[in-house]
């Protein structure tokens, strides 16, 4: 006791190495998963190696001088953003709508709040299959119906030309996607005092007045998490726009990912690569800085 | 206490001691003398169908029962999967044994990188006299060195039939020209079916059945040296033929690939098809409404001057050289050309996957096939046709082989040279220049 009273900086060095042997797992596990890799990545764009055997030659930035000089890389950065944008934002709409509405005492509440996150959970292939399927010209079900009520009069050619594969895996990515947008702004409407609400409705706001000065600002600091994890997870994404178009028509809906991938396994140019993954890697810091900026000040 | 008791009163204590100094010397056996006793054999193809898979059990089951310590697992690829699945494999050093039915281009790229094992042994084991003549020729790249062997042939690009629509439209003879083809797909559109599949999708059909189209045309990706050759008057011409064909295809071939283009024929979604000898087992088992009208061709050619050129990829067997239990693995490959499981394999998509033993192809059990049987002139078509076939990894009997080609097909490339200049209308001398520049990049590594 009088140890510990006269000698507090020992009792801090004591925590101090205990917080390190806590912590200690969780770095070598973060190294090995994300650091390595990471490392690998660059390590490797500084090469031109052969996928098959992983042996090549260096060629320092020369990989790099690729990417900042053919069009490549920045056609399916254009892509991959236009992809982003569009999803995300028929996500947001889509997501905050729903939220909204069973937020609401309608009929079957527990049931529709369990259906619509359905797409959420359905596997991605198994998505894609159903959608190929519905977009399929000569026996799906969206060109039947919409022929059926005489919107069009021929099948239309859904995933095979611009911009209806554009439109079409934007659509696909909103359906799939948006249920997550539902929980996370559902839980956030949950939260929102009713007092809010009865002060708005005593000054005589209606319902649409109601949602801009109330339940928007609410959701605002929620909203800007979702959109920032969403836009990330979105950039990077590969099995549903590869199993829909497979980067198609010509390189219309080729993200930077089906590059990548592309490179290092139809071309078996890892190095180059890599180096496609770096850059893709630093547009993501942006997105990345900004959602570590946002969670910071808010915790 | 009763072991005590049984020792006291049975088993002489010498005897114990004996057993347990046994079963510690078995505890203390280095781990690779036991491990010898079972042995674990992986097969990968992409070639899957339920009836396949059957075949292959049978060929796994009479394997293992005449090697009771080798076990053998099938794991599925895929056509447009198994070049990354390889490469992580390759790189990895954690490789199957036994790998088949991928193109012969894909084989001969492993081979130059040095990823496989010479298969000369298997062949020897098989019996080289059995093959049919040239069957291993694709497959030594390297003078006496053989990368694998095919374990089928295939005619990918015959066109496919409807006697019953061209006898409605008074076509009279199957089409042997372009012009005569784009006349008969235009008489047979119409009541909600399209004249014909051809895929103009990103993918590697688009790439091997456009490939087809400029032999066709009369001319060739590559010079028989290997320097790119597609910038020419004849795939001007393959190009024009591809664009005049786009009306009577259907609007979702622009993402057509293999599976997509075959069930437009299978359906009766088109009077015509593009596609291997699967047609047959297919139309038979999913629409038996037209199976008596099907019937195949050789593929049109710009004129009647110009031979067919018919696209086998050469399905193959070949084993990487990092497989473990090589000799077993070699026994196995071999294995795989046993009649009774061969034959059930071939049975399996008749046509589809066609012999190349000629001790199989004339043996009665082979023959005793309903399918066979009943389109034997196609059969008869599609093996003629399918033994004097090439592929981009060997476009002629002049050629090199060419052990880029797997890359060049996988790069896309020339499928987006149908895409840009057919679907987006683009230039044609600046793409076909375009395209002339990357495949050269590819070629050169």
């Amino acid at each position: 006791m009088t140890a510990i009273a006269t000698d507090p900086p020992m009792l801090e060095r004591r925590y101090a190495r205990l917080g390190v042997v806590l912590i200690a797992p969780t770095i070598l596990v973060f190294s090995l998963v994300i650091v390595y890799p990471l490392l690998a990545a660059i390590y490797l764009s500084l090469f031109s190696i052969y996928t098959p055997t992983l042996q090549g030659e260096f060629v320092g930035l020369d990989n790099y001088a690729k990417l900042l000089t053919q069009k490549a890389f920045w056609s399916s950065l254009g892509t991959t953003l236009i992809w982003t944008v569009g999803t995300l934002s028929l996500q947001i709409l889509a997501g905050v709508g729903l939220a909204l509405l069973l937020h609401q005492n309608i009929w079957f509440r527990s049931l529709a709040r369990s259906l619509v996150l359905f797409p959420y959970f359905l596997s991605t292939v198994v998505a894609v299959l159903v959608w190929r399927w519905l977009f399929n010209d000569l026996y799906g079900a969206l060109n039947h119906g919409l022929m059926q009520l005489g919107v069009i009069d021929m099948p239309l050619d859904w995933l095979g030309s611009m911009p209806n594969a554009m439109i079409g895996v934007i659509l696909v990515g909103a359906w799939k996607y948006f249920p997550f947008v539902v929980i996370a702004v559902l839980a956030r409407l949950q939260t929102i005092p009713e007092h809010l609400y009865e002060a708005a409705r005593i000054d005589g706001a209606g319902p649409v007045s109601r949602f801009f000065d109330v339940t928007l600002p609410q959701l605002r600091s929620v909203l800007t998490v979702i959109i920032l994890l969403r836009a990330i997870w979105d950039f990077k994404e590969f099995d549903l726009l590869y199993l829909l178009t497979g980067g198609g028509p010509v390189t219309s809906t080729q993200t930077l990912s089906l590059l990548v991938y592309q490179e290092a396994f139809g071309l078996n140019r890892m190095g180059q690569a890599a180096a496609y993954s770096v850059g893709m890697m630093l547009v993501m810091l942006v997105f990345m800085i900004l959602y570590i900026r946002r969670t910071g000040r808010e915790s | 206490m009763t072991l005590t008791k049984k020792m006291q009163t049975g088993l002489p204590r010498r005897t114990v001691l004996a057993g347990m100094a046994a079963a510690g010397a078995t505890a203390m056996m280095p781990q690779r003398i036991r491990a010898q006793e079972q042995v674990t054999i992986r097969w990968w193809s992409p070639q899957s169908s339920p009836e396949q898979m059957a075949a292959y059990e049978t060929q796994i089951r009479n394997f293992e029962a005449l090697h009771e310590n080798v076990k053998v697992v099938f794991e599925k690829t895929s056509d447009e999967g198994y070049a990354p699945q390889l490469a992580a494999a390759f790189a990895s050093g954690d490789v199957p044994n036994v790998v088949t039915h991928l193109p012969s281009f894909a084989v001969s790229n492993y081979w130059r990188n040095g990823l496989l094992e010479p298969f000369n042994d298997v062949i020897e084991m098989i019996g080289p006299d059995k093959f049919y003549d040239g069957v291993n020729r694709i497959y030594e790249i390297d003078e006496g060195q053989y990368a694998g062997t095919s374990i089928g042939n295939s005619a990918a690009n015959v066109i496919w039939l409807r006697k019953d629509l061209m006898e409605q439209a008074g076509i009279d003879k199957n089409p042997r020209t372009w012009d005569e083809l784009l006349s008969a797909v235009g008489k047979m559109q119409g009541n909600g079916i399209y004249g014909a599949p051809l895929p103009y999708g990103r993918n590697s059909m688009t790439s091997l059945i456009f490939i087809g189209v400029i032999h066709q045309a009369g001319g060739q990706v590559f010079t028989p040296d290997l320097q790119v050759a597609i910038d020419s008057q004849e795939t001007r011409d393959a190009l024009e033929f591809y664009r005049a064909m786009r009306e009577f295809c259907p609007p979702g071939a622009t993402n057509y690939s293999w599976g997509d283009s075959l069930t437009a024929f299978v359906s009766g979604a088109c009077a015509t098809g593009i596609y291997t000898g699967r047609v047959l087992i297919n139309v038979n088992n999913q629409n038996p409404g037209i199976a008596d009208s099907v019937t195949c061709d050789l593929y049109p050619t710009k004129s009647a001057d110009i031979e067919p050129w018919t696209f086998n990829d050469f399905p193959s067997v070949f084993i990487p050289k990092a497989a473990p239990n090589m000799d077993v693995t070699k026994q196995f490959a071999a294995f795989l050309f046993d009649p009774e499981g061969y034959i059930q394999q071939l049975h399996a998509a008749p046509g589809h996957v066609l012999p190349v033993l000629r001790t199989i192809g004339s043996d009665p059990a082979y023959q005793n096939n309903e399918i066979i049987q009943k389109y034997s002139d196609e059969v008869e078509k599609m093996s003629s046709a399918a033994a004097n076939g090439f592929n981009l990894g060997w476009e002629s009997t002049a050629h090199q082989p060419n052990t880029r080609a797997g890359e060049v097909v996988n790069s896309g490339v020339i499928a987006e040279l149908v895409q840009r200049v057919v679907l987006n209308d683009e230039n044609v001398d600046q793409v076909l220049g375009e395209t002339t520049a990357r495949i050269e990049e590819i070629m050169a590594g």
